[in-house]
């Protein structure tokens, strides 16, 4: 999922950081949609041309924000599979 | 301002069949902070696809847990596909069977029952909590909305905006 979206991203991320540091960008395949002050406009955006379709939308800055669900990372809630049969 | 107050029941047999009422306390412990919630697509997703005439997929209910060590909220990915939520990113998740796996992102906005508590949550993370019952984990993007109290002594939780 987003393959192309990403690989776009990461190819024009040094170029992003000069231009629009902390604004967020909306990405269709590799169309730009724009660079947004928040992220609710980045997602008007992409529903405005997608509707309910995938679409990339990630804030422009060098290190990507941590995301800490221990409950996830310690298995005691199984993220991608159902828990094991006891 | 939108409060809600719950204080928690629940019942249990004896090995004989016999019902009993467990107490609050030991409720909120074993199953933890759980309230009533329904989840749709993000506001903002929301009005566009009214103003471009495109239904927008009503709201599902379910049971949510409140967990304040998870930095993000998750929700489930079978109601995630039903709500036809957009993918609008992926990350990576560290897990203790796998060493990393990739999960997708939706803009969820999920609805406190009874309340009219309405929050917004434009990266939630879609993971397998079906098989536990659950709908939702309310993360501290949500909870950095709201004011909660705990109170375990008397098997009761207070949440508010």
């Amino acid at each position: 999922m987003l393959e192309e979206e990403l690989e776009y991203y990461e190819r024009n991320l040094s170029d992003w950081l000069n231009h629009y540091p902390g604004k967020f960008v909306a990405v269709v395949g590799q169309d730009v949609l724009g660079f947004f002050d928040t992220i609710d406009d980045a997602l008007q955006a992409g529903a405005r041309q997608v509707g309910l379709g995938s679409f990339l939308v990630r804030r422009i800055q060098e290190v990507e924000e941590n995301v800490s669900i221990p409950a996830l990372s310690l298995g005691i809630i199984y993220a991608d599979s159902a828990p094991p049969i006891q | 301002m939108p409060i809600l107050h719950l204080q928690y029941n629940d019942q249990d047999r004896t090995v004989d069949g016999k019902r009993y009422r467990l107490s609050p306390l030991s409720v909120l412990h074993e199953k933890g902070p759980c309230i009533q919630i329904t989840s749709c697509v993000a506001s903002s997703i929301a009005e566009q696809l009214l103003q471009q005439g495109i239904a927008v997929p009503a709201p599902l209910p379910g049971i949510a847990l409140i967990d304040t060590g998870a930095s993000t909220t998750c929700i489930d990915m079978k109601i995630a596909a039903q709500l036809n939520l957009p993918v609008i990113d992926v990350v990576k998740i560290a897990s203790a069977s796998h060493t990393s796996i990739v999960q997708n992102v939706h803009p969820v906005m999920i609805e406190v029952v009874g309340v009219g508590i309405r929050i917004d949550i434009p990266h939630a993370i879609g993971a397998n909590l079906a098989p536990h019952g659950l709908a939702a984990l309310i993360g501290r993007d949500f909870l950095q909305r709201c004011t909660l109290f705990y109170n375990g002594p008397t098997g009761e939780i207070t949440l508010s905006i």
